[in-house]
């Protein structure tokens, strides 16, 4: 065995306290300098897989392992975490738990200090590593006063420092915008290219597995489903859809056309200049302009929702919203997207009053919200958390539906009555007994939902519903919305994935520093690539698509897969 | 809370925490010496002055002193009536004011008064002085002390750990509440019994996220090698300069001063 290589070579792991084998059957050997990404849903045992290579199973989370790691030629079962984190290092989802020290070059050197490296040896390395993750000159700033990003960075910043040899990181991207992505991805191959660092990575996004990584390997059931080049995978799209991944935007539209005998099957498109400069060739630019795009209009349904030049500080220094104005029709679904630290949180909280603006007014179905709390407020707006293990407490779904219903003051008969439709509603029958923390994160994030929705609330305000959630439980969730939307409900959503941004909403609110920088229906809102780059955000991929093929009269309306896919068609025909 | 660690560049950050421990003890002493209200209003105030010298936000304070203010004025009376005449040495402090009881029985004293006031400067003090010392220390330095004074490593590592979290907790702990009033939780109202009972959907949700935060963080400190190794390197040695000497002869200067006034029956009641 080389140095830097991984085997895995187990035959089940079973977690002490379950009665199921999480893992079943993980073969993987892994050379030195190989980029590898796993993929799966929720639960498919990615998190354990990647705990197996540093030892943390067995060692911290027990149970009965039948197996042998060779880590960087080590037998993880024979060294402790911590001698083995010399040679591995990972990183782990939520940075929050991760950084220890208010200043950053102190948190960066926390892993060298305890490997008891020399201390000019250490001092290097702690500039070194913050500038490879892009924060050069960050050494003396404060870990809590760090965006989102800004954390993850400072978290891979500190494994980087103790220069291992074998780099491991669970989901690291989950909430960098899309810039923030693309450097750390880049940052990844550059450590590859001139340290030959072996590179595991797991994720969601299937676009970036496409571009950086050598290997795929996805998970299903603990078991491995698939391993090989990202894009047999891809362009094998049911299959994918199987496995509960979601295929690239582009590499869908390929396989649309492809089954009407538009493409072949093996050109299934990959990458975007591909794509236009295949379409370029084969499309007709005259005939048919047809332009195939849902145009609802509900502007014209009762304003509920009005702010006037809204203004809010945490301190009186800086204004984190600047004066926004936005009228929200009843009926409608509006996504609100920005990158971290815009504002996005801050202003949805005025909505039903946990924030209070210092100067500015807000108008709930016409009345102004000054004099009403946070109480009498919820009746008309509901506030579903981001975290559902924020509010979770109650000892069964069934209290911790009726928690809410109890404070409102309704009757016995009408709170069993409304339990029982909110969670057949959201297909959670026969779950009033069980207890919330014996659910998956998925089905946690429903009752949170429920909790709310029993209350019937004519507005539902959603803070970043799908963030951590596979494909299959984000389209659940936006599914789930879609519906209470179409009984009336208006549904006002924060999210990050422009993608089911332009699938679901009505109307899209871009906030970049506190202010409005555009509020349009999707599809004006996502052909203005260049305003969006500035808010370092990015369109769905297929309404970049449709803008370079705009000369041939695509119109840059088809933001979404089907939109796009009908609109060829159409003009083949 | 006290108010926390922020990296600034005073003279007083620059300071070693042993001194800044040393020059804490000492005030502390020098408060308990004296039971005039005087001497403990100038402690108070250097306290307060330092503060603002080190420029820290001192509006923070309010949140500590404030829910302090009704203990204080408790204080301030009974002390006013626990002591009889005979323990003053001052003829202004024997005065009885009046008695609260006919027959003179429980005299309010003007020396008890006084020494309430003292009772109540001491506290305000020691919140002062105390926000100087985590206020301008950082908690790599106190975890240096902890190993100077041959605590073990580990046992340092999880208190000083413990503190470094609290900031990250009381954010935890904020939105838990908001996510709990949104569902229309009234908080804090009511009798004893509802009041109590309202706490339950914050309390259960903290105690269950600060399990899976302390388990993460243990998993991270692995991950970072804590305990790789039989020693650990210090990124900045804690040092003892020129300015460090100066200041713990003068507190011990000032010290000596005060024992040998104490002794002169100086600040006595």
């Amino acid at each position: 065995m080389e140095r830097g290589s991984v085997l895995i070579d187990v035959e089940e792991f079973k977690y002490a306290d379950n009665v199921s084998p999480t893992l079943k059957g993980i073969n993987l050997n892994i050379k030195k300098g190989e980029i590898i990404g796993i993929m799966g849903r929720t639960g498919a045992g990615k998190t354990s897989t990647l705990m197996l290579l540093n030892g943390l199973i067995p060692h911290f989370y027990e149970g009965d392992l039948k197996g042998n790691i060779t880590v960087n030629t080590m037998n993880t079962q024979r060294y402790r975490v911590q001698t083995l984190s010399r040679f591995i290092g990972l990183v782990l989802q939520d940075p929050e738990t991760q950084i220890f020290s208010l200043k950053i070059d102190k948190d960066i050197a926390f892993g060298p200090s305890n490997l008891a490296f020399d201390r000019n040896k250490i001092k290097e390395a702690v500039l070194k590593s913050l500038d490879s993750v892009g924060l050069k000159g960050y050494e003396n700033r404060i870990t809590t006063r760090l965006s989102g990003g800004e954390k993850q960075r400072v978290a891979i910043a500190g494994v980087l420092a103790m220069d291992p040899e074998i780099l491991v990181l669970d989901e690291p991207t989950s909430e960098l915008d899309p810039k923030g992505k693309r450097e750390i991805y880049d940052l990844l191959i550059d450590l590859r290219k001139k340290k030959k660092v072996t590179i595991i990575i797991s994720g969601h996004d299937s676009e970036e597995m496409l571009y950086y990584v050598d290997r795929l390997v996805v998970l299903d059931e603990g078991k491995i489903a698939w391993q090989g080049k990202p894009e047999n995978l891809f362009r094998n799209v049911p299959f994918t859809k199987k496995l509960g991944i979601c295929p690239p935007e582009l590499t869908e539209i390929g396989y649309l056309l492809s089954q009407n005998g538009i493409i072949k099957e093996d050109e299934i498109y990959l990458t975007l200049e591909e794509s236009a400069d295949d379409l370029l060739k084969k499309i007709n630019p005259v005939k048919n302009n047809k332009v195939f795009v849902k145009q609802k209009t509900k502007s014209t349904n009762d304003i509920v929702i009005e702010t006037k030049d809204l203004c809010y500080s945490y301190d009186k220094d800086e204004l984190i919203l600047k004066g926004v104005n936005v009228k929200i029709h009843k009926g409608e679904f509006v996504a609100l997207i920005g990158k971290n630290g815009a504002g996005k949180t801050t202003f949805s909280k005025h909505l039903n009053g946990l924030l209070r603006p210092v100067s500015g007014e807000i108008y709930i179905n016409g009345k102004n919200t000054v004099k009403m709390s946070v109480a009498q407020l919820s009746h008309e707006v509901g506030y579903v958390f981001q975290n559902p293990d924020h509010q979770i407490f109650a000892a069964s779904v069934k209290e911790e539906i009726e928690y809410g219903l109890k404070t409102f003051g309704f009757s016995e008969s009408e709170r069993e009555e409304r339990i029982k439709n909110v969670l057949k509603f959201v297909g959670m029958e026969n779950y009033e007994h069980r207890h919330p923390f014996s659910l998956g994160k998925g089905e946690r994030q429903k009752l949170a939902v429920s909790t709310i929705l029993a209350m019937a609330p004519g507005v539902l305000v959603i803070d970043e519903p799908t963030t951590g959630q596979d494909w299959e439980g984000a389209l659940q969730m936006m599914d789930l919305f879609k519906e209470l939307n179409d009984n009336g409900h208006t549904i006002f959503t924060i999210t990050h994935d422009m993608r089911l941004a332009a699938e679901y909403a009505d109307r899209v609110i871009v906030f970049a520093d506190g202010k409005i920088v555009l509020n349009d229906t999707p599809s004006n809102v996502f052909k203005q690539t260049e305003i969006l780059n500035k808010c370092f955000l990015t369109p769905p991929k297929t309404a970049l698509l449709s803008q370079k093929l705009k000369s041939l009269g695509v119109s840059e309306k088809n933001i979404t897969v089907k939109e796009f896919v009908d609109s060829i068609e159409l003009k083949l025909n | 809370m006290l108010i926390e660690y922020y990296p600034l560049n005073s003279p007083l950050h620059k300071l070693d925490v042993r001194t800044k421990l040393i020059g804490f003890v000492i005030l502390m002493v020098i408060a308990f010496l004296y039971s005039s209200p005087v001497i403990n209003l100038i402690l108070a105030i250097i306290c307060w002055v330092i503060l603002l010298y080190v420029k820290a936000p001192l509006k923070r304070l309010n949140s500590v002193i404030k829910p302090l203010i009704p203990i204080f004025v408790i204080m301030f009376v009974i002390t006013g009536f626990s002591y009889p005449p005979s323990v003053f040495e001052s003829v202004f402090n024997k005065q009885v004011l009046f008695y609260l009881i006919p027959d003179e029985n429980v005299p309010l004293t003007a020396g008890g008064l006084q020494l309430g006031l003292t009772l109540v400067l001491r506290i305000i003090t020691m919140v002062l002085a105390s926000t100087v010392v985590t206020f301008t220390t950082s908690i790599e330095d106190i975890l240096q002390f902890f190993k100077k004074m041959k605590m073990p490593y580990q046992l340092a590592f999880i208190i000083t750990t413990g503190i470094r979290f609290i900031p990250t907790m009381q954010r935890k702990a904020e939105m838990i509440q908001e996510a709990q009033i949104a569902r229309g939780a009234e908080i804090g109202t009511g009798g004893i019994i509802k009041k109590i009972k309202s706490f339950i959907p914050i309390l259960i949700p903290i105690i269950v996220n600060s399990i899976r935060m302390s388990d993460n963080l243990a998993v991270a400190m692995l991950n970072r090698g804590f305990g790789a190794m039989k020693t650990s390197t210090d990124l900045d040695e804690i040092r003892m300069m020129k300015n460090d000497y100066f200041i713990i002869t003068l507190s011990f200067l000032i010290l000596i001063i005060a024992l040998w006034a104490r002794n002169q029956k100086y600040g006595v009641l």
